[in-house]
């Protein structure tokens, strides 16, 4: 037993399990490595992707795009073996392959690298770099041989990455732990390289050795599959996109020279060029304003103000702040610095929505699913949620006030069917939505409503319902936030649009502004 | 009537095939097993049944909040040591309700490291099993407290009234009262809702805190009742009381209908799961099995109400939505 795990480890290093770092064998730049065609995921009722194409080449960076849902993810988990598609085929390398899961994928030469570390802090680099090999061959690690140490070496060097072998992984900064995670997963002859938003949590510096060494290997026939949001990185990194939405392939594999940055996000978020124009109420007074807020110390502040009969839009690309901007407003982001106030009155600590709702301010979050749905009850009881205190009789919650008030509530925004007792997770997204909308209607004296993307994956005809309620509620006096990166429904609805950035407020754009504007506006008037 | 569609029945409806099953299996062991319609041994069935039914409702709190509490086995047996010592000083009407102060102080802890620091209920009740297990001990000095028997303690669990036990009227109007705090106040809904989804329950201005404190208190103040019944039938102090309490409630909760994942249940699924665990514990002991065949058993009939509850909808449709 001793003797024969003291031999294992270095006998299997020597054998096929890492090999050396080798060029990829028989690969030259453009070869096609791996194609997917006519993919087909589907969960229950929804289907994920409904025939997406995706061709991979050797040495080429192709950017993988989309927002929030468009299915880029589960492109992702099928080419990575993590789920398998309903339809559709992978060939790599022009033969048919089908994984069972992710390490049928990396023994194929599909290697993942995740946005979570998969490393380990305590252990040194040159024990990281062979974490797998040691943890396979069951026994006492290997004694860190010359020769181990020479190939942990030449791994770094593949990707430019100059640590100390011996130096613990958890004193490297973020950047050269996902280096370090990408010469890992090199090692294990890799002929794709996956990288899900590998810059998310880098710092620029990082980000520019990442790219560095992401071209080094693009160089050396390694075919690279970068998923991001972020469009300038892509403009820097990559050769080829595609842009995914709704689960469909909008840009496949074009060119990144001959395609505009404006093109990839018209087609991120899919707008038809057209301004419905609605008659909009005049707007009040000021009634909803935030003041000085920042998520974190240091961060920046942002100042905003909301008017009585106003639809302020707010505009941003997944993860500009958007979204926790209109939290924000909602007061149901905790936060160290800034105000919230309601017609002038202070409304408590930020964060603490019981506060925010007695001062009358409603709040749709982005997630339905997540953050506004509670599965098991009825429409009714989902509508009921904020107003409980207010359907009691004698101290007693009343059955039939909640009937008679929240029925008619759900009535206001045509909830199809009209069955206030029938399950919420039984309704259709958009008349979930709906639910939602009359929660926040119901609530006793509102003044403010922060809608976050109200109408994201509802269908055209709860869409219009939900639009003209909205327009109906500004009519009435409301304060309305509309957080969209829906740039149809945002330029139709708002009086002005309020563009963010990096988690700053960088522009300001007037009624009938385009969606063309708007976009550019997003991407920091590059175009 | 049309009012009461709402959770009882609802919840009743949702109840697995598979507990109609252990219904069944109540009704043989009734039928067949000789000695089991005595009046006696039903009445002592209800006896016990009713101690594990306050202390069940306490569970059926913590669960629909979606949380877990397994400090009731401990609570109750802190509860007997500090009556049994408190009635040598005092009344017993005060000793008892020194024993009741002790449980809700337990339940207060839980709810304020529950609610307040946000830490696990499974690791903070777990905890706190352990914990007052041994400061019950530790207090009683390792040896169970005699009560002496002048003292009239067998009152609580022994009195009858109009034929019916005492412990089994508590339970009962302890369910009626149960039902009412769950349907008809807008504390107990919210629990539902926190219990359902906790993102969901923070944006529409729950008071989160507060009210999962009060849970834990209020689910104290049922479980009280059981430790009080509990100290009155075995007259002593005992830092061992039932220590398979806990999980009996839970094994109640489960075959009753109510989903270990929070968010749904009722008085009506806790009093179900309750009557059947009674009656086979019952029915262990007229059929002379070993002792600790009533815990094997109790841990099939837990895992097998979980499987039978079976992956509820909404965990599936909330995978569609992480991807």
């Amino acid at each position: 037993m001793t003797s024969a795990s003291s031999v294992g480890p270095d006998a299997r290093l020597t054998g096929t399990t890492v090999g050396p770092p080798h060029r990829p064998h028989a690969l030259t730049r453009d070869d096609v490595l791996l194609e997917a065609r006519a993919i087909v995921k589907e969960y229950g009722s929804t289907r994920a992707l409904q025939g997406a194409d995706l061709i991979l080449r050797a040495g080429r960076i192709h950017a993988l795009m989309g927002e929030n849902g468009a299915g880029k993810s589960t492109l992702v988990q099928i080419l990575v073996g993590a789920a398998a598609p309903t339809s559709g085929t992978i060939a790599l390398q022009r033969s048919p392959v089908t994984f069972g899961g992710v390490s049928d994928a990396i023994a194929a030469g599909v290697v993942p690298i995740y946005q979570q570390s998969s490393l380990f802090p305590n252990l040194t680099v040159l024990e990281n770099l062979f974490a797998f090999e040691t943890a396979a061959s069951h026994g006492v690690a290997g004694h860190q041989s010359v020769q181990r140490r020479r190939l942990a070496q030449q791994m770094l060097n593949r990707i430019g990455l100059a640590v100390p072998l011996d130096q613990p992984v958890a004193s490297l900064s973020l950047g050269e732990k996902q280096l370090l995670e990408i010469a890992r997963g090199l090692g294990r002859d890799c002929k794709l390289l996956v990288l899900d938003e590998p810059t998310a949590a880098l710092s620029q510096a990082d980000t520019n050795r990442l790219f560095a060494a992401l071209r080094q290997l693009a160089s050396a026939g390694v075919g690279i599959l970068y998923i991001s949001h972020k469009t300038d990185e892509i403009a820097q990194i990559a050769d080829e996109i595609t842009v995914l939405r709704d689960g469909v392939c909008v840009i496949s594999g074009a060119p990144l020279k001959s395609t505009s940055m404006q093109a990839i996000v018209s087609a991120m978020v899919g707008h038809a060029f057209n301004v419905g124009e609605k008659n909009l109420p005049a707007v009040g007074s000021s009634v909803l304003t935030l003041v000085g807020a920042s998520r974190r110390t240091g961060d920046p502040e942002v100042s905003i103000t909301v008017h009585a009969c106003e639809i302020l839009g707010i505009a941003g690309l997944a993860g500009s702040g958007a979204e926790e901007i209109g939290a924000m407003l909602a007061g149901a982001l905790a936060c160290p610095h800034g105000a919230l106030t309601v017609n002038g009155r202070p409304v408590g600590r930020m964060g603490d929505r019981a506060a925010a709702v007695a001062a009358g301010i409603g709040y749709v979050p982005a997630d339905r699913s997540a953050d506004g749905l509670f599965p098991g009850h009825d429409a009714l009881r989902n509508a009921s949620a904020s107003i409980l205190d207010h359907l009691t009789k004698f101290g007693l919650l009343s059955r039939s006030a909640e009937s008679i008030r929240l029925t008619a509530a759900l009535t206001d925004v045509s909830l199809l069917p009209n069955q206030p007792r029938r399950l919420i997770e039984e309704f259709s997204g958009g008349n979930q939505q709906k639910v939602l909308l009359a929660r926040n209607l119901a609530v006793v004296d509102i003044k403010a409503l922060v809608l976050v993307e109200p109408t994201r994956g509802v269908d055209v005809g709860a869409r219009d319902i939900i639009h003209n309620r909205i327009l109906k509620a500004a009519a009435e006096g409301l304060a309305i936030a509309l957080i969209s990166t829906d740039l149809e429904e945002l330029t139709s609805l708002s009086h002005r649009i309020a563009i963010v950035r990096d988690h700053r407020l960088t522009a300001e754009l007037p009624r009938l502004s385009s969606p063309a504007d708007v976009a550019s506006a997003m991407l920091g008037g590059r175009q | 009537m049309k009012m009461e569609r709402s959770s009882g029945s609802h919840s009743l409806r949702r109840l697995p095939v598979s507990i109609w099953g252990l219904v069944v299996i109540v009704v043989l062991v009734a039928l067949f097993l000789p000695g089991f319609a005595r009046i006696g041994n039903l009445t002592n069935v209800l006896r016990v049944g009713a101690i594990l039914a306050l202390a069940s409702y306490g569970q059926t709190i913590v669960l629909i909040c979606g949380g877990i509490d397994f400090s009731i086995g401990s609570s109750v047996a802190l509860c007997s040591v500090v009556t049994a010592l408190a009635v040598q000083q005092l009344p017993l009407g005060l000793a008892l309700t020194v024993g009741f102060a002790s449980i809700i102080i337990v339940g207060a802890i839980n709810g304020l490291l529950i609610a307040y620091l946000k830490l696990s209920p499974f690791l903070v009740t777990l905890g706190m099993l352990l914990l007052v297990h041994g400061f019950a001990a530790i207090v009683a000095g390792g040896l169970p407290v005699e009560v002496p028997d002048r003292e009239g303690i067998h009152t609580l669990s022994g009195g009858v009234f109009l034929g019916i036990p005492y412990p089994v009227i508590i339970a009962g109007l302890a369910a009626g009262a149960l039902h009412l705090l769950l349907e008809r106040t807008t504390l107990g809904r919210s629990w539902f809702l926190i219990g359902s989804s906790l993102p969901a329950a923070q944006a529409t201005g729950i008071r989160l805190r507060r009210n999962t404190f009060l849970a834990y208190v209020l689910a104290a103040v049922f479980v009280g009742g059981a430790g009080l019944i509990l100290t009155s039938r075995v007259a002593a102090g005992e830092p061992n009381l039932y220590p398979t309490l806990p999980f009996e409630t839970m094994a109640a909760c489960a075959v009753g209908g109510i989903p270990l994942t929070g968010g749904r249940g009722s008085a009506l699924n806790a009093v179900i799961g309750v009557i059947v665990i009674a009656v086979l514990n019952n029915a262990i002991v007229l059929l002379n099995f070993p002792a600790y065949a009533q815990l094997a058993l109790l841990g099939i009939i837990m895992v097998g109400a979980v499987i039978a509850q079976g992956v509820p909808s909404w965990t599936r449709s909330s995978r569609i939505r992480s991807l």
